[in-house]
């Protein structure tokens, strides 16, 4: 028995078929249905144009944004078993993490540079999509989407900035949190609703903390979800039509095949 | 050339002619690219150190007690109440292993022997450094916010100072920089509050300059503040660095402002007196015991005396003769707060001792200075200067107040953090160097710099850098129970015209009651106690010394009869000591043969002549007071207690506490009670 | 042949591809539709396994680059010490460096909301990058309104002592004037492509010319009190 038999008996077993819907085979439609019936994968097409697969269509920035992210989950939800939302504990624990934690270090460097990755990617993505004019209707809702992605993105990556609580993490909050102070009439309100107080302290720290970890990745992911739906449901990836040379044959149905 | 490309072409089918082989390649490259992290963290610097501890102790005699008690891993020092997370010990090994104290390799040497267990404080807080790291850079040499590098070795008594406040026997160094903070007068400019919240308070006396014009000249002043060292080599006057006209426009404004007092034109009809006996000043100036407190240089440049007083090798370039003798008439005229004692000398004594003093000067000194009146212009500029360079902060001086904070703050100056340091060219990255820098060449860190040039040693820089890196944020944060408070000097004035008195002899610039006063001398909180009323009465008639090794001694008054009984009377009324019975005696006083066992006692079983002179003819004992009279000079209630428990009497006397039985104790008292010293003038009344 | 009908019919078939699609166009309309049909790929495994690929990729990356360098760590928070100069994160030091110029109002508040605003009405204005050039039509009318335009968006940039954001929009400008002197038929390559970008494109790359160069200067080029510095002065 070798092991695509083995495989093959894996996949057929009754335990293998109770878990995924889709059945064995190697068929097309297996391999539609493995999408299809799969509550993950159906956010995506069965199919895509061969010519998007290509890495110069789309640079594949919006998959590589989506690594960044489950990088990050993966590395957040790790270093939250080592984090301590509170002054100075916070800090402490970034001190644990480099010399006592055990790969604590590599742990906070990963979701360090993945999370800046991220942003540029996001912004990455964002100008390619425009240069591609990918946004027309019917895509214009998943621009927006993506909008709000990116909004997301960097307040996921501004309010995790903050819990190192060292002076970096503090002072770039503190400029950055001054700007609400600027809006007219309500300006302070905001400023001391996004801090829990007047200036960056204990309260910011778990305000933050509790958007950085509950809050912001809930709506990261829901939308995430919604912005690949989109993609699906708005016909696939966008082609560009006005290219001369990629422009792949097409058969279009002619009026001479009216049927009599 | 052919077949490599054909392999390599046929490895890049192999590993990546379909998505899912690829995704297999790179997912095994992704699962080797995450193992090397934890790899690496096999290789740290505290494993390495771990392991070379293992090589070192395995063949050591004692390798497998060493072994038994190493265990692998990180090891910390937790203290949650004092912040202490101290990893130190991960790689220095041997610090609590007595049987490693041979071992001089770092980080392996066993901790020297201190009064502290290494488990209940840890390391950092009195090294420095950052205790949670584990690689030694970062152990040793961080320098972020909050983060310390490690304190040199020379200044670890800081340390100690960050909790204790009192003056520790083992911390020269601390005490020196401490009382060098208030003597030098560092704290009139620079503000210091302890972490119990009590302000340093200067000790030194800088004089009041509002009547300087009545005690010397424009042109010593000129001199003196263009370089205070060729004047007085022991000043802690600092050198401003003043150009000429500086040095003269500050002189032009002081003399300007300087009102004149009514007593210091003393005109003494003294003229047969100063060609006197050319002995007699000299003489008087020692029987007065002027060199307690002030030092003269003598011929091979050093400085003999106290200095309690300013130094007097060239009084005489400095003050003005009426002024002297109206100062040694009275120096409480001129002064009020002076802790020179009033003598009552009579007016020939005074001449005599002002010629004598006069005559002390430096004919070179001051000889090319002549300065022409100031005009309005100058002595604008010479208080525009005063006010820039805060001379107010230590003087007083019509016309100028005295300024609020004048120089940085130092109370938190040990926690001062690196990035906020201009640190000079060439200079080492530390803190304690930095400080160091600033003491000795102040103007070395721009030309703006107002903060004078101080004549100091290196052992006394030293000493005040270790009091300053004392003064951590840490010792703020301290649990109240670790903090050891100094002894506060307390506010006590005795009372009543007997108070008067002593103020007016500044008894308390020497001596210590209740808490305040010099330590020059005896306390005498408990004095009347102690000693004998007409030992008193003859002792403050005719001081002579008790310890003959002392060069300080008690000076001649000169006080009245009545003034003198008066003193004594309240001395022996007020200063009781509450533990001492007033009422003892000794059943057996003059039983000769308790007196003769007491002798045995004291020459035999606690040979107390290897510190004392009972006998002068054979007694060689310098260190404690002479005893041939202390049957007249103290009371038995006092040498009896004193026997049982001299520490219980005066804390911190060298006195050892022998246990004694009360016997033992009574016999002794009544061996010493029966010396009666030969003839003494005080018992002859 | 009879009456003429209301629609026309067509059938396609092709099982190996899709499933057979039947279509009406009725007459009111041009029957001439038309469907670009090109080869597909099965997201599973072909696209499903791209992805993974360029994640693990991208995740080798990222985890070598972590094993080599530490993420920044600063002492402790001291609300007492500001460092100087404080800076955001370097995402936001193109507002940053707009808050040097700007009252905080403006380069705190109305820049951003406008930024976004802007960016989510994009596909709603009918913004069209695939539109035709800019100038083909209408030329010297359009050509008129650039010059004032750029001239006066230079002049607000002096005015306000913004000279790091000259460079971008002079770049820019000088792209638009190329594009505004050459035609679809201009033997040049790169004119040609100028020339048939339209005001969208030339905005979204000012936009990005004026992130990019903002931001780095704001992380690069700033010392204590936000003054100028050569990075590679230190």
């Amino acid at each position: 028995m070798n092991a695509e038999q083995t495989i093959e008996k894996v996949r057929g077993s009754r335990i293998w078929r109770s878990v995924f819907r889709s059945g064995t085979g190697n068929s097309t439609l297996h391999r539609a249905l493995a999408i299809q019936q799969n509550i993950f994968l159906h956010l995506f097409a069965t199919k895509v144009r061969k010519r998007m697969v290509r890495f110069s269509a789309t640079w594949y920035l919006g998959t590589l944004t989506l690594g960044t992210f489950l990088i990050l989950v993966i590395t957040g939800i790790l270093l939250m078993l080592y984090y301590h939302p509170s002054v100075p504990q916070a800090y402490a624990d970034m001190k644990d993490l480099q010399f006592v934690v055990s790969s604590g270090l590599f742990l906070r460097n990963l979701h360090r540079w993945s999370a800046q990755l991220m942003v540029f990617l996001v912004f990455a993505h964002m100008f390619k999509v425009f240069y591609r004019g990918a946004y027309r209707t019917p895509r214009e809702f998943n621009w927006v989407v993506g909008i709000v992605l990116l909004l997301i993105t960097l307040l996921l990556s501004y309010t995790g900035y903050l819990l190192p609580w060292d002076q970096l993490a503090f002072w770039a909050i503190t400029v950055g949190s001054n700007l609400s102070s600027a809006v007219p009439l309500v300006g302070n309100k905001i400023h001391f609703l996004l801090l829990g107080g007047n200036q960056v302290n204990a309260n910011a720290l778990l305000r933050f903390y509790v958007l950085h970890c509950v809050v912001l990745p809930i709506m990261a992911v829901l939308f995430i979800a919604v912005h690949f739906w989109r993609i699906r449901k708005d016909g696939g990836l966008y082609v560009q039509q006005s290219e001369p040379k990629a422009q792949a044959p097409s058969d279009s149905i002619e009026p001479a095949q009216e049927v009599k | 050339m052919q077949r490599i490309k054909t392999i390599l072409s046929s490895a890049w089918t192999a590993l990546f002619g379909d998505p899912v082989r690829a995704f297999g390649v790179v997912s095994l490259v992704l699962l080797i690219a995450l193992a090397i992290a934890p790899a690496k963290e096999h290789f740290s610097e505290w494993h390495r150190y771990q392991r070379q501890y293992l090589k070192l102790i395995h063949n050591r005699g004692d390798a497998l007690s060493l072994q038994r008690r190493f265990q692998p891993g990180i090891h910390q020092i937790w203290l949650p109440n004092l912040g202490v997370v101290d990893r130190c010990t991960t790689c220095h090994l041997g610090l609590n292993e007595a049987g490693l104290a041979d071992v001089h390799q770092q980080p392996f040497s066993k901790h020297p022997a201190i009064p502290h267990s290494l488990d209940g404080f840890g390391c950092v807080i009195c090294h420095g450094g950052q205790g949670a790291a584990t690689t030694v850079s970062e152990a040793h040499s961080s320098e972020r916010a909050g983060e310390e590098p490690i304190l040199p070795a020379r200044y670890i008594e800081s340390g100690c100072g960050q909790c204790h406040q009192d003056q520790l026997p083992g911390t020269p160094q601390l005490n020196l920089g401490r009382s060098m903070l208030r003597r030098y007068g560092c704290v009139h400019c620079h503000a210091i509050t302890l972490p119990d919240g009590t302000k340093v308070v200067a000790t030194d006396h800088p004089p009041s300059l509002a009547h300087i014009a009545d005690k010397t000249t424009r042109e010593w002043i000129f001199s003196w503040l263009k370089d205070p060292q060729a004047y007085s080599a022991s000043t802690t006057m600092p050198d401003f660095k003043l150009s000429d006209t500086d040095a003269s426009d500050i002189s032009a404004y002081l003399v300007s402002t300087s009102t004149p007092l009514p007593g210091d034109n003393a005109t003494l009809d003294v003229k047969s007196a100063m060609s006197a006996d050319p002995s007699a000043g000299p003489s008087l100036y020692g029987e007065s015991f002027c060199s307690s407190c002030h030092a003269v240089q003598n011929a091979a440049g050093n400085l003999v005396g106290g200095d309690l007083g300013p130094e007097l090798t060239r009084i005489g370039n400095k003050a003005k003769p009426e002024w002297l003798k109206a100062w040694l008439q009275n120096p409480r005229t001129y002064d009020a707060t002076t802790p020179m004692p009033h003598y009552r000398f009579t007016p020939q004594q005074i001449a005599i001792l002002a010629g004598y003093l006069q005559g002390k000067s430096d004919s070179d000194y001051g000889a090319n200075v002549h300065l022409d009146p100031g005009t309005a212009v100058q002595i604008a500029h010479g208080r525009k200067l005063i006010v820039e360079l805060g001379c107010a902060a230590c003087h007083e001086i019509n016309g100028v107040q005295k300024p609020e904070n004048f120089a940085p703050e130092l109370s938190s100056i040990g926690s001062k953090p690196l990035a906020q340091i201009l640190f000079l060219p060439g200079m080492e990255h530390a803190l304690s160097s930095y400080i160091v820098t600033k003491i000795r060449q102040p103007r070395a860190f721009g030309t703006s710099v107002k903060m004078p040039q101080f004549t100091l040693t290196t052992a006394q820089t030293d000493a005040l850098t270790t009091a300053l890196l004392a003064l951590t944020s840490r010792s703020r944060s301290m649990p109240d129970s670790l903090r050891v408070a100094e002894i506060q000097e307390t506010n006590y004035q005795p009372a009543g015209h007997a108070g008067k008195l002593m103020t007016e002899l500044a008894c308390l610039s020497c001596h210590r009651i209740n808490e305040r006063g010099g330590d020059m001398a005896p306390d005498l909180s408990w004095e009347g106690s102690a000693i004998q009323q007409q030992w008193l009465v003859g002792f403050l008639k005719n001081p002579n010394t008790l310890r003959p090794a002392l060069i300080r001694r008690m000076p001649r008054f000169n006080l009245s009869d009545n003034d003198n009984k008066e003193l004594t009377d309240y001395i022996l009324a007020v200063y009781q000591s509450p533990s001492i019975d007033p009422d003892f005696t000794l059943p057996a006083m003059n039983a000769a043969e308790t007196v003769e066992h007491g002798r045995q006692l004291f020459y035999s079983k606690y040979a107390c002549q290897a510190c004392h002179i009972v006998d002068a003819k054979t007694d060689k004992g310098y260190i404690g007071p002479t005893l041939t009279q202390v049957g007249s000079r103290l009371t038995a209630a006092w040498v009896y207690a004193w026997l049982r428990n001299p520490q219980a009497l005066r804390p911190g006397t060298i006195e050892p506490n022998q246990n004694l039985s009360d016997d033992d104790a009574r016999a002794l008292t009544a061996f010493l009670m029966s010396l009666k010293g030969p003839g003494r003038r005080g018992t002859k009344q | 042949m009879s009456t003429p009908k209301d629609f026309a019919a067509g059938i396609d078939s092709d099982q190996r591809r899709s499933p057979t699609r039947v279509v009406f166009v009725t007459r009111r309309t041009s029957a001439q539709v038309k469907v670009s049909r090109e080869d597909q790929v099965q997201t599973f495994p072909e696209v499903l396994f791209r992805a993974a690929l360029a994640i693990e990729l991208l995740a080798i990356l990222l985890v070598v680059f972590s094993l080599f360098f530490n993420a920044p760590l600063e002492g402790i928070a001291d609300p007492t010490h500001t460092p100087n100069p404080a800076k955001a994160p370097w995402y936001f030091l193109g507002l940053q460096e707009l808050l040097h110029y700007f009252p905080p109002v403006v380069a705190g508040v109305l820049v951003p909301t406008l930024l976004i605003v802007s960016l989510i009405v994009i596909p709603y204005f009918n913004i069209n990058i695939e539109a035709s050039g800019m100038f083909l039509k209408d030329r010297a009318r359009r050509k008129q309104i650039f010059y004032i335009a750029t001239a006066g968006m230079l002049i607000f940039l002096l005015l306000f002592h913004v000279y790091v954001a000259v460079a971008p929009t002079v770049i820019v400008a000088l792209g638009m004037v190329v594009a505004a002197h050459s035609t679809p038929e201009s033997p040049s390559q790169l004119r040609r492509y100028l020339a048939s970008k339209p005001l969208s494109y030339w905005i979204m790359t000012w936009f990005l010319l004026e992130l990019i160069v903002l931001t780095a200067v704001g992380t690069f080029f700033r010392g204590p009190g936000w003054s100028w510095v050569w990075p590679w002065r230190s």
